[in-house]
């Protein structure tokens, strides 16, 4: 394949597209949970302001290399995550640089962000950064069991692991997707997909109404700034690789506006509708339902 | 019934019971000196045993003379292997009672027990 | 040719002349010696006229008869052996005991040459009255020779002796004159001759004479008297006891045996076997010296019965596998013995005296591996012969009996070992060297190597290679006074010299275990030079470990691999024990591999059923039973590779190594494992046993072993621990990809395989130079050291990296692969487990490196140093390495594919330059590396110019409500990091296995202790014990009375 200039501005142009929709999911979402707790909630520009502000702090402190490295890692992971994936399918310049490596390199660089974050996080020697890697990490780890069996159910229905093909078998109607042909893969996913949100019922990691805890708890200024990049391109990345392997893909930039945004939501919904789980429980709650939707999706391969 | 009360079978028969009694005397016995008669008795019995099968009826002394010709030999004198035998075992008998007397006498003098039941510190 | 009949006369007619001495001790004592001597050199003088050459053995007549008329002597191959270890053993055992003859005066001295004359006729005699005599004369002598030296407790012992021995003797005479009685003669020639067994008084009295001679050899159970005996009596007694008169009384036996029919052989094999279990297990009881070396004595005995009980199945090798087991026996008892004697330590953990003595140890050493079977002793050979024509003729109980058997005795004999090389709980006392008692011990240790070469030779072992680095060991032992700089260069020398003259020689998978084993030992022997001083005995254990590890390869034959197998696993537990608090651990250790040796040797001896050579090939045809060989050897390979269940002796023994040795036997060691199972895999396929595929078993092991390993060390505190544990799991992967049989699942194992050697060394030693530093291996008690070291950081950093398996650098191929195979193999199950366990690998990596270098300094650790340099070097290397294969992953994994073509021609992949497609997907690590550079850099870029004037501050300037921290130990988020997790799966990790180990060893102590109570120490109850011995095997035999 070719690459040139071309190429690398339609990445710059899917990153600037991505950017502003997550930063408009990450004003609209709250809104959203707000709302449906009778509250009135933030602007849905609310994100801008603080991305603007952080960055334009003058009180900057460093606790070390590691620590300043933290969000480069962060925001690495999430671009590159975007990067790997194709966006828009068809289009052979929102294809991005999915042609480096498949579904498995997509699930595995999600991690090289949490990970060179949670080593930034460390640095700074604040415990409840570390209380918040170990939390996060407890959680990302059981909640891979139910996807793995998931991802390899639906790698096997379509015998690929290219996500362009996955896609592609989707084509042609709501009853060609996923979610419709292999709904036990698909409510397994679902459900995993819930945790990696980070919202409740698994929001204990940031716990973001309560005192700051969690990974960023020492970080501020430009350092939060590029984190929050990152807090609006890392889940969209994520809402399009769920949307490509179980909602058919889109065909163009409206359609996955429309189709990640009920994915979204779907998070947003068990979030205001029930309460918080300690990290066992959630630990053991991932290794319940959805895991036994993973080997029912196995098993009906 | 007449044909057991030979002499050589009553020697045996004897000889055999003393082995009983030896035995039963080494292993029932508590004093050390009284388990030392009862291998005494055990080897007597077998000496007995050894030298009741020698015996031939009618026969003499296993030495070749006058009295019994050559070619006659085998049948008329008694067997000497198991008398030359015996000696030899009566004096082994006799060297491993002593030795066994003279244990007994060291034991005795570091405990001033002869209970075989005083001596069991190595076990196990 | 002197007759033989002088060694008679010269023993009897010193003893008689010493009567006339006098009081003059020392000249009587030369007497003796000279007597010895002569009596020695005309045995040896007997032996070079038989040797090679086909002669008949010559007929000694007395009294100028020929039989049955009087008593014959004969002098033959077998008897010249044999006298010549007799007056051997005499003549170094009187040279021992110099002190105590001459303090107990010309009697004893006395009776010590006619206890030599007794063993010598029994050998010599033909006549049965007369061998009657000669062995009570010498029951007589060792009764005498307790009494006139007397110990502590060994009168009470030498009482129970000579009553037992009187009761058996006279049981012999009863049933030698009925032989008489029956057969009319009393010469074994003729007899055997005779159809006495069809005479119903005919076989009890054979039946007497010959379950006497066994209860001289002290068959288990009735052989209390016996074991009290080697207590209680002087260690060179026992000495005496042990190797020359068992010597004497096993070829008795062999000699008697012509009287006997199938079932006699058969009752004697029974008897020994069970002799042989019963004294071993318990022996692990033990915690007295001399009585542990009696029950060890009493079962190597047991075992030689065994052998002669098999004559009749193993026909021509009885006499090999025989005299090899006999030999070493001999050898090494006498000299355990005498190394008792020495060292005089009652109690087995008093040996902790002597550690650190380099002398002392190499011989207890030698003994005790001559006495386990271990290469290059005579006894390797010949347990290795034994259980081949054990298996050739289907006797696969007793085969398990004696493996058993053997596998007790390593429990003890290591266990002891272990104490006297680190117990330090007692002080340190070394006895002085008495050259009387040291040179006979150093002797028999020498003979021990030389008659292992022999008997090498004999079953055709011959491998340059190991003689080389035989060599080579035995001179870095001999120069260990040189700097440790010196012998560093050597060994690395050494092996770079090996690569060098071999670099061509292996092909195919060989050759990937060549280059890790030689280039992985060169590179972990770099950070050896860190060491100051002399490192004593560091340097020949590795290279006996590499020699081992490079033997694998160079092995031709199953016997050649073994061997390898076990010198290798020798030098690895010497090396294991180097470490501080390793003790058990090495136990452990050596335990598991001895078992796992056992299972591959009996893997080996049942896949050469009906096959004549000994090539490995065998393994591809095997004519019987091939799944259970097939089961017996992947769980004996899968113990060095620490599968679940088999995994205990693991984490402790590698993580209580030193700081250059964990990689070496993590990173490298552990990969003997996996070439096992790749040789066997490859050779053998897949088998079904029972019906069940074990391959699909064996997949389940691999990931749950994964799961298991990687989860336990997510919970460790203890850093080295952790790592080893993520080693466990790490080769749970690797089996995992073999068991599947196809080409992308091998490659996928083989990539992680060498990975792992490169991330697990560059860990350990990361992890080793910081441990030296902080001297605490407790990760909760570090913290923050990236800022004192960040070069070790950045080690650990890469290796986490790669372990987690996370783009872009290269262990993600392995993932990737790994992903390719299962989908193309359809386990997916195992395959959501295999995943799971690689994310839970995050756990632990990130606490590794979180606990140490991150979180907050401690005040006692802010003044160390950056790791030492030399530990550093190899590091950067195995990072060099890396990152040039995450960038070129072609490098490493095209290579290897091409080999695995060979095996697996269908699925590989396709290469075009560094994209890799699959069947499946398609992956580019270098354009990966590439993109997620450039991204890196731009966004660094982008933090830079928005942040560039961020102030450093300092420790506690965090944000705590306002507070500051109280200090570092309570703010540093470390201890039991992920709580939560362990509360929710934590119950996974329970330490069932370990305490199913612990139950298993309890249970066998409980029983060995229960067991032993039957010697209640009354010397009645040992009579009854013969006697009811008697009755018992007579039923037995015959069905009733």
């Amino acid at each position: 394949m070719e690459f040139g200039i071309k190429q690398i501005l339609y990445l710059l142009l899917t990153l600037f597209i991505v950017l502003n929709y997550g930063l408009i999911l990450q004003g609209i979402m709250p809104k959203i949970a707000a709302r449906v707790g009778r509250r009135y909630g933030i602007r849905w520009y609310q994100p801008y302001l603080d991305l603007i502000k952080n960055h334009a702090k003058r009180s900057k402190i460093t606790h070390g290399v590691m620590y300043y490295l933290g969000p480069v890692f962060r925001l690495t992971g999430g671009i590159g995550l975007l990067l790997f994936l194709p966006v828009i399918y068809g289009s052979p310049v929102f294809g991005n640089l999915s042609f480096a490596g498949d579904l498995t390199l997509v699930l595995f660089f999600q991690f090289f962000g949490v990970l060179g974050m949670a080593l930034g996080a460390g640095e700074s020697g604040h415990p409840h950064s570390a209380i918040g890697v170990s939390r996060g990490l407890s959680q990302v780890t059981a909640l891979e069991l139910p996807l793995t069996l998931g991802v390899i159910s639906i790698a096997m229905q379509y015998h690929t692991l290219n996500i362009s093909d996955i896609v592609a078998a989707q084509q042609g109607g709501v009853m060609n997707w996923t979610i419709v042909t292999n709904p036990f893969a698909g409510a397994a996913l679902m459900l995993t997909f819930l945790g990696s949100m980070g919202r409740a019922p698994f929001d204990v990691v940031m716990a973001p109404q309560e005192i700051p805890i969690g990974p960023p708890t020492e970080y501020h200024s430009g350092f939060l700034g590029v984190l929050q990049l990152n807090r609006a391109i890392f889940p969209v990345a994520k809402l399009i690789l769920f949307m490509n392997l179980l909602y058919g893909g889109a065909t163009s930039w409206p359609e996955l506006f429309i189709k990640t945004f009920f994915i979204y939501l779907w998070s947003v919904f068990v979030g205001v509708a029930f309460p918080r789980f300690r990290v066992d429980q959630s630990v053991r709650w991932f290794l319940g339902v959805p895991l036994l939707f993973g080997i029912i999706a196995i098993l009906l391969i | 019934m007449a044909q057991y009360l030979t002499l050589e079978f009553i020697a045996m028969l004897t000889g055999f019971i003393l082995i009983i009694i030896g035995l039963w005397g080494m292993i029932t016995q508590k004093n050390l000196i009284k388990l030392v008669i009862g291998f005494s008795l055990f080897d007597t019995g077998l000496n007995i045993v050894i030298v009741s099968m020698a015996y031939v009826k009618n026969s003499t002394a296993p030495i070749i003379d006058k009295a019994v010709d050559v070619s006659q030999a085998a049948s008329k004198i008694a067997d000497p292997v198991p008398q030359a035998l015996v000696l030899t075992s009566i004096v082994i008998g006799l060297g491993v009672t002593a030795l066994m007397l003279a244990y007994v006498l060291r034991m005795y003098r570091e405990k001033k027990s002869l209970d075989i039941n005083s001596y069991t510190d190595l076990r196990w | 040719m002197v007759n033989p009949i002088h060694i008679v006369s010269i023993a009897l007619g010193v003893a008689f002349a010493l009567g006339f001495l006098g009081k003059r001790e020392k000249l009587a004592l030369g007497i003796v010696y000279t007597a010895l001597a002569v009596m020695l050199a005309i045995s040896a003088s007997w032996l070079s006229h038989f040797w090679g050459n086909v002669t008949e053995p010559i007929q000694i007549f007395t009294g100028g008869f020929k039989p049955p008329f009087a008593i014959n002597l004969q002098m033959g191959l077998a008897e010249s052996v044999f006298t010549l270890l007799i007056n051997t053993a005499g003549l170094l055992g009187a040279i021992y005991l110099a002190n105590e003859l001459l303090k107990a005066g010309k009697n004893m001295m006395i009776v010590f040459l006619v206890l030599v004359l007794g063993l010598n006729v029994m050998v010599m005699t033909r006549d049965l009255f007369n061998l009657f005599v000669f062995m009570e004369i010498q029951s007589i002598a060792i009764a005498g020779l307790v009494i006139l030296n007397p110990d502590r407790k060994s009168i009470p012992a030498g009482f129970k002796y000579v009553i037992a021995t009187g009761l058996i003797s006279s049981l012999l005479l009863l049933g030698t004159v009925f032989i008489y009685y029956f057969g009319g003669t009393l010469n074994i020639d003729f007899i055997s001759q005779e159809s006495l067994l069809y005479v119903k008084g005919g076989s009890v009295a054979i039946f007497l004479v010959l379950l006497s001679i066994v209860l001289e050899l002290k068959p288990f159970p009735a052989n209390g008297w016996a074991l009290d005996v080697y207590e209680g009596a002087h260690p060179g007694i026992g000495a005496l006891i042990s190797a020359a008169s068992a010597t004497a009384g096993v070829f008795v036996l062999d000699k008697l045996m012509v009287f006997g029919n199938f079932t006699f052989f058969n009752a004697i094999s029974i008897i020994g076997a069970i002799t042989f279990l019963g004294s071993n297990l318990l022996g692990i009881k033990q915690d007295n010296t001399r009585r542990l070396l009696g029950y060890s004595s009493v079962g190597q005995i047991g075992l030689i019965m065994t052998i002669i009980g098999l004559k009749p199945y193993l026909g021509e090798n009885t006499k090999f596998i025989a005299l090899a087991i006999l030999l070493s026996h001999y050898l090494a008892k006498a000299g355990l013995f005498w190394l008792a004697g020495m060292v005089n330590a009652d109690k087995l953990k008093d040996w902790g005296a002597i550690r650190g003595h380099r002398i002392y140890l190499f011989l207890m050493g030698t003994f005790i591996f001559t006495l386990v079977g271990f290469p290059p002793f005579p006894s390797f050979f010949g347990k290795w012969q034994l259980v081949m024509q054990l298996a050739n003729n289907h006797h696969f109980w007793l085969l398990a009996i004696i493996l058993i058997g053997s596998f007790f005795e390593g429990v003890y004999l290591f266990r002891w070992l272990g104490y006297a090389i680190k117990w330090d709980e007692v002080e340190q006392n070394y006895p002085k060297i008495k050259l009387n008692q040291f040179i006979p011990t150093v002797i028999f240790a020498v003979l021990a190597y030389a008659l292992g070469f022999y008997f090498g030779e004999l079953s055709g072992y011959k491998s340059t290679f190991i003689y080389m680095a035989a060599a080579f060991i035995a001179f870095l032992y001999i120069f260990d006074f040189l700097p440790v700089f010196v012998k560093n260069t050597l060994a690395i020398g050494a092996m770079a010299l090996y690569y060098f003259a071999n670099q061509d020689t292996f092909h195919g998978l060989t050759s990937i275990f060549f280059i890790i084993f030689v280039i992985g030992g060169i590179i972990t022997l770099l950070a050896g030079y860190t060491f100051k001083g002399k490192r004593t005995g560091f340097y020949p254990l590795v290279m006996m470990m590499f020699a081992g590890l490079i033997g694998l390869l160079e092995a031709k034959t199953t016997l050649e691999f073994f061997f390898a197998w076990e010198l290798m696993t020798a030098g690895s537990y010497f090396l294991i024990i180097r470490g501080k608090k390793s003790m058990e651990h090495a136990l452990s250790y050596i335990l598991f591999s001895v078992g796992g040796a056992y299972l591959i040797l009996s893997g080996f001896g049942i896949a050469q059923i009906g096959h004549t050579g000994m090539g490995l090939d065998v393994l591809k045809d095997v004519h019987y039973y091939a799944p259970i060989a097939f089961t017996l050897m992947a769980i004996g390979f899968m113990t060095k590779l620490a599968s679940i269940g088999l995994h205990i002796w693991l984490p402790g023994a590698h993580a209580e190594a030193e700081a250059d040795v964990s990689p070496m036997v993590s990173a490298i060691l552990l990969k003997a494992g996996i070439l096992g199972l790749v040789m066997l895999f490859l050779s053998m396929g897949p088998q079904k046993l029972f019906g069940i595929d074990v391959l699909y078993v064996l997949s389940w092991v691999g990931v749950l072993t994964a799961l298991m390993g990687n989860m336990m060390a997510a919970f460790q505190e203890d850093a080295k621990r952790l790592l080893a544990y993520s080693s466990i799991g790490v080769l749970g992967y690797a089996l995992f990809g073999l068991t599947m049989m196809s080409h992308l699942g091998w490659l996928a194992s083989l990539s992680i395989v060498v990975t792992h050697f490169m991330f697990k060394s560059l860990l350990f030693l990361a992890i080793g130079g910081v441990v030296m530093r902080t001297k605490t291996k407790y990760m909760y008690q570090m913290g923050g050291l990236i800022k004192q070291m960040p070069f070790s950081f950045v080690s650990v950093l890469i290796g986490i990296i790669v372990i987690a398996g996370l783009p872009p650098l290269t262990g993600f191929g392995g993932k990737w692969l790994m992903f390719n195979a299962i989908m193309e193999n359809g386990w997916y199950f195992q395959a959501g487990i295999a995943f799971f366990a690689g994310v839970i690998s995050f756990l632990y990596c990130f606490r590794l490196i979180h606990t140490i270098f991150l979180g907050q300094p401690k005040d006692e650790l802010r003044n160390v140093k950056e790791a030492p340099f030399w530990m550093l070097v190899p590091q950067y290397i195995i990072i060099t390495i890396l990152l040039v294969l995450s960038a070129l992953p072609n490098s490493m994994l095209k290579p290897i594919g091409q080999i695995l073509l060979n095996y697996f021609p269908d699925g590989a992949l396709v290469w075009h330059g560094q994209l890799a497609i699959g069947p499946y997907g398609y992956w580019n690590g270098k354009l990966i590396l590439a993109i997620v550079t450039i991204i890196f850099l731009a966004v660094f870029a982008w933090l830079y110019i928005i942040n560039r004037k961020a102030q450093k501050v300092k420790q506690f300037n965090i944000v705590y409500a306002a507070e500051r921290p109280f200090r570092p130990e309570t703010t540093h988020f470390a201890y039991n990091f992920y709580a939560p997790y362990q509360k929710a799966l934590g119950f996974l990790v329970a330490p069932g296995i370990t305490n199913f180990w612990d139950a298993v060893s309890d249970g066998a102590h409980a029983i060995a202790d229960k067991i032993r109570s039957i010697y209640n120490g009354n010397g009645q109850t040992y009579l009854a014990h013969i006697l009811g011995f008697t009755v018992i095997v007579y039923i037995l035999m015959n069905g009733g009375f």
